[in-house]
């Protein structure tokens, strides 16, 4: 696990190397649905310390988008406490510290893609330059065209660097690769890597692709549906900086079947 | 902000067009394939109408000749483009203010259920109302001039702005309304930066269908008044038994729905740039 060096610039949430980034504490969720009441989480812990990159691995269905909105005060779990950075997610939302990817790019269509990590940044009241996000990102050629002229890789992108504009201290990501072809997929895993092992914020990456949470976090949470709970953390310690190479090792080929049995087992 | 958007980037726009768009020489062919066959069959038709008429010996009074109806034009074009003038001003008055009342409404129901409940129920009933029937009331209320022509229009076309403003405000997609949420945007800036936007090809569908009821408006509400504009005139020429003149006003009518349909389409192109719907040919 790497610690970042506490930058601080917020006022409310809290900024030292101690202070967990995501602190989750007896968390459950109910959802009304035709057949009755479901349950969605089911008394969840999880704590994500600062610049830990922490993925969530499950079935569809096992909580882990819920979990995840949570966390980011786009819902009120029914029960259990929520903090970030030591503050209630809406503080942290207030305070910008929150960034968001999601499957969908949800990008404005009637903005330029340099248009739309603006917006972000104007949002936020952020003084960065999109241009230089958009280099970051690799997308600096493709500032002046529009969504709809781009390829779902490339919107994930524009995606990521809106996200990445507001200097966000967490970033929480729900399958953003999700919705790519697998060639764009590897390419974009290989980004994130790239991108996070530089600026090393805290990462809650949600996801159902087992090789994907292993070649990316220093920790995979292992979920399991109705009622989504946690089955296991596994510590993922392959040294950084990682590339694809690691994919054919027989350590992480290991890792991967032994989180792909737990998950048959649960089932 | 759209506009803002574009004179930022003219460079983009500029590889937008050139790359997507097909050559000049293709455009024009491609008008022509378009436009050629209509505009054949509305020749046969006339030349077709006009020999007839001739070789029948048709009287004027019930169906006059193309060319006569050409002449009542050319005689007095003043009277028509007076009478257009009035007719257009009410159905532009009209339109506008219920585009915009229209619009307000919903902006204030796509924020508040209770108040959509409360409100929608009366805007339904006064689509189902025939607005005409109302003339007379406007007429106590105000007048002869303008101002009931105005109000013909507006109702006429309000409604179906009220709801596709209303859907097109919630036709948010959803991972762009997180976005901004995750940023802590309030309702102000997600209404303005993202609803206003989204609505926008509801609001355009809205006024392609309000564009000509206004003109309905205005004509029926100055049928009733008899005080002024086209549709004046049309009952001038219907007593006059002036049949080539009533020709003529419904000749200037259609021109004018035709043309006020094209500039909406026109701006619509323009401000739309980046919907799907005018991506295709």
């Amino acid at each position: 696990m790497t610690s970042n060096p506490a930058v601080d610039r917020e006022p409310a949430v809290v900024a030292d190397a101690v202070t967990p980034a995501v602190s989750i504490e007896g968390v459950t969720h109910e959802y009304a649905a035709e057949t009755g009441r479901v349950h969605a989480l089911a008394a969840v812990d999880l704590t994500i310390a600062p610049g830990e990159f922490v993925s969530i691995v499950g079935p569809s269905g096992c909580g882990k988008t819920t979990l995840l909105r949570a966390v980011a005060g786009l819902l009120e779990p029914a029960s259990g406490a929520i903090e970030v950075f030591g503050a209630a997610p809406q503080i942290a939302r207030r305070d910008r510290a929150l960034g968001l990817v999601t499957q969908e790019p949800g990008l404005m269509p009637w903005r330029s893609v340099e248009a739309n990590v603006q917006l972000a940044l104007d949002l936020a009241g952020a003084s960065g330059s999109a241009s230089t996000w958009l280099e970051r990102v690799g997308i600096d050629r493709y500032a002046g065209l529009y969504p709809a002229e781009l390829s779902g890789g490339m919107k994930q992108r524009v995606a990521l660097a809106r996200a990445l504009a507001v200097e966000p201290r967490l970033l929480l990501m729900d399958e953003p690769f999700g919705a790519l072809d697998e060639l764009s997929r590897e390419a974009m895993r290989l980004e994130l890597l790239a991108i996070w092992e530089r600026e090393r914020v805290s990462v809650l990456f949600v996801t159902h692709s087992i090789r994907e949470s292993l070649l990316l976090s220093d920790r995979v949470v292992v979920m399991s549906g109705s009622p989504g709970r946690i089955l296991d953390q596994i510590d993922v310690e392959f040294p950084r900086p990682r590339t694809d190479a690691l994919l054919s090792e027989p350590t992480f080929i290991e890792a991967e079947r032994r989180i792909r049995d737990l998950l048959r087992t649960a089932v | 902000m759209q506009g803002a958007s574009q004179i930022e980037t003219p460079a983009a726009a500029e590889t937008v067009r050139g790359t997507a768009g097909p050559s000049m020489n293709a455009r024009v062919r491609s008008w022509l394939a378009v436009g050629l066959p209509p505009l054949i069959a509305l020749v046969v038709l006339v030349v077709g109408w006009e020999f007839w008429v001739r070789e029948r010996e048709v009287a004027e009074y019930l169906v006059p000749r193309p060319s006569a109806v050409l002449e009542a034009l050319r005689d007095d074009p003043g009277r028509y483009v007076t009478a257009a003038r009035e007719s257009l001003t009410a159905a532009l008055a009209g339109l506008t203010v219920a585009s915009f009342g229209a619009f307000g409404l919903a902006v204030v129901m796509a924020h508040s259920r209770l108040l959509e409940r409360a409100l929608y129920p009366p805007a339904l009933l006064l689509k189902l109302t025939p607005i005409v029937a109302v003339y007379p009331l406007f007429a106590i209320w105000f007048g002869f001039g303008l101002w009931p022509k105005v109000a013909i229009a507006a109702l006429i076309t309000f409604f179906p702005m009220l709801v596709n403003a209303l859907i097109g405000l919630r036709a948010v997609d959803p991972a762009a309304l997180d976005f901004m949420r995750a940023l802590d945007a309030s309702r102000w800036r997600v209404l303005w930066s993202l609803r206003m936007p989204s609505s926008l090809p509801y609001v355009f569908a809205a006024l392609r269908i309000s564009v000509p009821l206004s003109l309905i408006g205005a004509v029926v509400a100055e049928f009733l008044s008899g005080s002024s504009g086209m549709g004046q005139l049309i009952l001038i020429a219907n007593g006059d038994f002036d049949t080539p003149t009533l020709f003529g006003a419904i000749v200037v009518l259609a021109a004018l729905g035709v043309a006020l349909t094209g500039i909406v389409a026109y701006i619509e192109r323009r401000v739309l740039f980046w919907h799907e719907s005018m991506t295709g040919p």
